[in-house]
């Protein structure tokens, strides 16, 4: 499995006022962020915006090879996003909406290198605390955002490991071949997941 | 007193399509209070499906299972405490990027405070020779260092009982090896399935299992050479060998000095 080349940006161990700042804080810049692809209607603002991010994240020291990482998997479907809306709406646009999304992408990168999961987890338990007298369980709410974050490297990893079985049948081009294994793969993963957990006693009502 | 029962287990399940239910396993009654047992079989014979009703992660169709006198059907949670469960593939089982954060993940049930959390999560890993890679990408590791660290996220908490179900079949000859010594190293009961022949050896007591039965339980030796025999006696003829490959044999073995 090819999932180390999709994963999310880790925790980079550091001391940059980044890593120092409290997580709400954190949080509220990633949600600022993604509000700000809504608020914000000019491309130059937009490019501001992202320059701003991507040098906050070079200040917390987790480097630019990590940067590209963390962009990389969406810029293919960036480029079609930006082919469309170019077509639809104009260049102006188009640049803009693509900026938009880079920028909530840097946000939420700088945010996991900055912070260990753990913390992570323990502060979306403290924001779902209040919603356990509506019984909401504030440790599965971690647990999801845990399981989250690791699915989405493996299944990335799944579909570039079908892509090269199916390269290596010269059925590349057949949609079915590349589509259907990673399907069956992610059903597979999750059962192996809830079976993992479930073994664990993870995610229990208990809990 | 370490005692796994179970008593008069048949396990069944409906399969999509097919008329009626597939039979898992059925009729087995055993108690296990050795320290190191061992499961062998061939592959669909219910090895797993064996280990996995000690977790809860199978239910039992009919009989009891206990672990320590807790029910695995109403204490599942009790049992799940008491029995940890290690997969074939570590990848399957490793939720968290890094293996310090999938071990403070086996913690959180147990520990609130995120310090303790970390220390003994440390502790953990440095017990296994892990605590330099701790946070380095799981994806990162070797296959026995993502196995042992497997084994360290379920230690972690301490369990009585530890299920290993084919814990070496990805591993190579060195980490196989380790593995071995870890487990060897254990005080928890293990109960462990495996096709390696060797690691059975250093078994206290094992179970043959086929179609769904035990057919031998006995000491390792004697074990082996039951299931050496059984699969023996299994195997298909071969299928007569196209003329083409016989051709090609035939000169060889014939005349050997021809190539000399």
């Amino acid at each position: 499995m090819s999932g180390s080349n999709f994963l999310l940006v880790n925790y980079v161990p550091g001391t940059s006022p980044i890593h120092r700042a409290p997580l709400w804080l954190k949080f509220l810049g990633v949600f600022a962020s993604g509000m700000a692809s809504f608020l914000i209607v000019d491309w130059a603002v937009s490019a501001g915006v992202l320059a701003l991010m991507c040098a906050l994240f070079l200040v917390s020291g987790a480097g630019v090879r990590r940067l590209f990482r963390a962009v990389r998997p969406v810029l293919p479907v960036l480029l079609v996003i930006g082919l469309f809306q170019w077509w639809q709406l104009g260049a102006p646009t188009a640049g803009r909406i693509v900026l938009n999304i880079l920028v909530c992408i840097v946000a939420a990168s700088l945010l996991t290198a900055t912070t260990p999961i753990q913390r992570l987890l323990d502060g979306v338990v403290s924001a779902a605390r209040p919603f356990q007298r509506f019984g909401a369980d504030p440790e599965r709410f971690a647990l999801t955002i845990a399981i989250m974050l690791r699915s989405i490297p493996y299944i990335a990893g799944a579909y570039s490991d079908v892509r090269d079985s199916a390269r290596a049948r010269s059925l590349e081009r057949n949609p079915r071949a590349r589509i259907l294994p990673v399907f069956i793969t992610t059903v597979a993963f999750a059962r192996q997941t809830g079976d993992a957990l479930a073994a664990r006693g993870l995610g229990e009502a208990d809990d | 007193m370490n005692s796994i029962v179970l008593d008069q287990v048949s396990v069944e399940v409906v399969v999509d399509g097919a008329a009626g239910s597939k039979v898992l396993l059925t009729g087995i009654s055993l108690t296990l209070t050795e320290q190191r047992v061992g499961v062998i079989g061939a592959n669909g014979s219910g090895k797993s499906t064996l280990l996995r009703l000690l977790n809860g992660l199978v239910e039992p169709s009919s009989g009891r299972v206990t672990i320590k006198g807790k029910d695995t059907l109403r204490d599942v949670r009790s049992v799940r405490r008491e029995v940890g469960f290690v997969f074939t593939d570590p990848l399957s089982q490793l939720v968290m990027p890094t293996g310090r954060e999938d071990v403070e993940l086996s913690l959180r049930r147990s520990i609130r405070n995120s310090h303790e959390r970390r220390r003994i999560a440390e502790s953990t890993l440095e017990r296994f020779g892990l605590l330099p890679l701790a946070d380095q990408s799981i994806y990162e590791l070797s296959g026995g260092e993502r196995q042992l660290l497997a084994l360290a996220t379920v230690l972690a908490v301490e369990p009585s009982v530890l299920v290993l179900d084919e814990p070496s079949t990805l591993l190579d000859l060195r980490n196989r090896e380790l593995l071995r010594r870890t487990v060897a190293g254990l005080e928890q009961q293990v109960v462990m399935s495996t096709h390696d022949l060797e690691l059975v050896q250093d078994m206290d007591r094992v179970l043959v299992v086929d179609n769904g039965r035990i057919v031998f339980d006995g000491a390792p030796g004697a074990a082996v050479a039951h299931y050496r025999q059984l699969s023996a006696t299994s195997l298909p003829p071969l299928p007569p060998a196209a003329p083409a490959v016989q051709e090609a044999r035939e000169p060889l073995g014939a005349h050997p000095g021809d190539y000399q």
